[in-house]
């Protein structure tokens, strides 16, 4: 039973991480519309809040956040990840939003500290 | 001599790794035009290239690499990336790349183990 607990420490839950990646995405851009002048202020502000929620959980992980926005128009745009890491404790969570406007897709990718 | 040279094996090399993705975006679309039903073959193979290229390398890192294909339409993109990491250590590299018909942005970090 111990052993399965520690083991829960060190193993990045990506479930768990889709609800508060959605809430700092809705904290940001929740109700606006696409805006040139305020879109470089709003992927600095989601990728930091993230950042900030995941660091103070106070776990043995390095993090790297990513957000990207694009605009609502007859674009085609296509996103693919791919890593190499240790696949017993590492591990990613992507979220995509949208609304009117404006398509979100926010990717947070944990690796264990040795 | 031999410490600079075991720094190299152990720190991420912006300029080694920039060369990597500019080798794999080209080899992959490089002289094609934005076609919706293999774009999705497209960005697996940037990525899997970049990481079969970057694993060759035979450093101890943990390799991360994303890649974003856009069909030139005017739309406005943004991407925006933050990191908590070991500064001395860790890296990132993005290459942007474009042809007349679509940008493709491809961004490699690497954590030393």
């Amino acid at each position: 039973m111990e052993e399965y607990n520690s083991g829960e420490e060190i193993l990045f839950n990506s479930d768990e991480a889709t609800a508060p990646i959605k809430e700092c995405i809705e904290g940001v851009i929740g109700g606006t519309d696409y805006n040139q002048n305020k879109i470089n202020q709003w992927t600095a502000s989601i990728v930091e809040r993230c950042l900030n929620h995941f660091v103070k959980q106070g776990r043995a992980f390095k993090y790297i956040v990513n957000c990207t926005i694009m605009q609502k128009s007859s674009a085609g745009l296509h996103t693919a990840n791919s890593c190499y890491w240790d696949t017993a404790t590492d591990g990613s969570c992507t979220v995509r939003w949208e609304n009117r406007t404006m398509y979100c897709v926010v990717s947070v990718f944990a690796v264990a500290v040795a | 001599m031999d410490e600079f040279q075991a720094e190299d094996e152990t720190t991420f090399v912006v300029e080694e790794v920039s060369k990597i993705i500019k080798e794999s975006v080209e080899a992959t679309i490089g002289g094609n035009t934005y076609q919706h039903n293999r774009v999705n073959q497209w960005t697996t193979n940037v990525v899997e290239q970049c990481l079969s290229q970057l694993s060759k390398l035979g450093k101890p890192f943990k390799y991360i690499v994303t890649c974003v294909i856009m069909q030139k339409n005017g739309a406005g993109l943004q991407t925006a990336n933050a990191c908590f990491w070991d500064n001395t250590t860790d890296g990132s590299c993005a290459v942007r790349w474009e042809n007349k018909s679509m940008y493709c942005i491809v961004t490699v970090f690497g954590l030393a183990i």
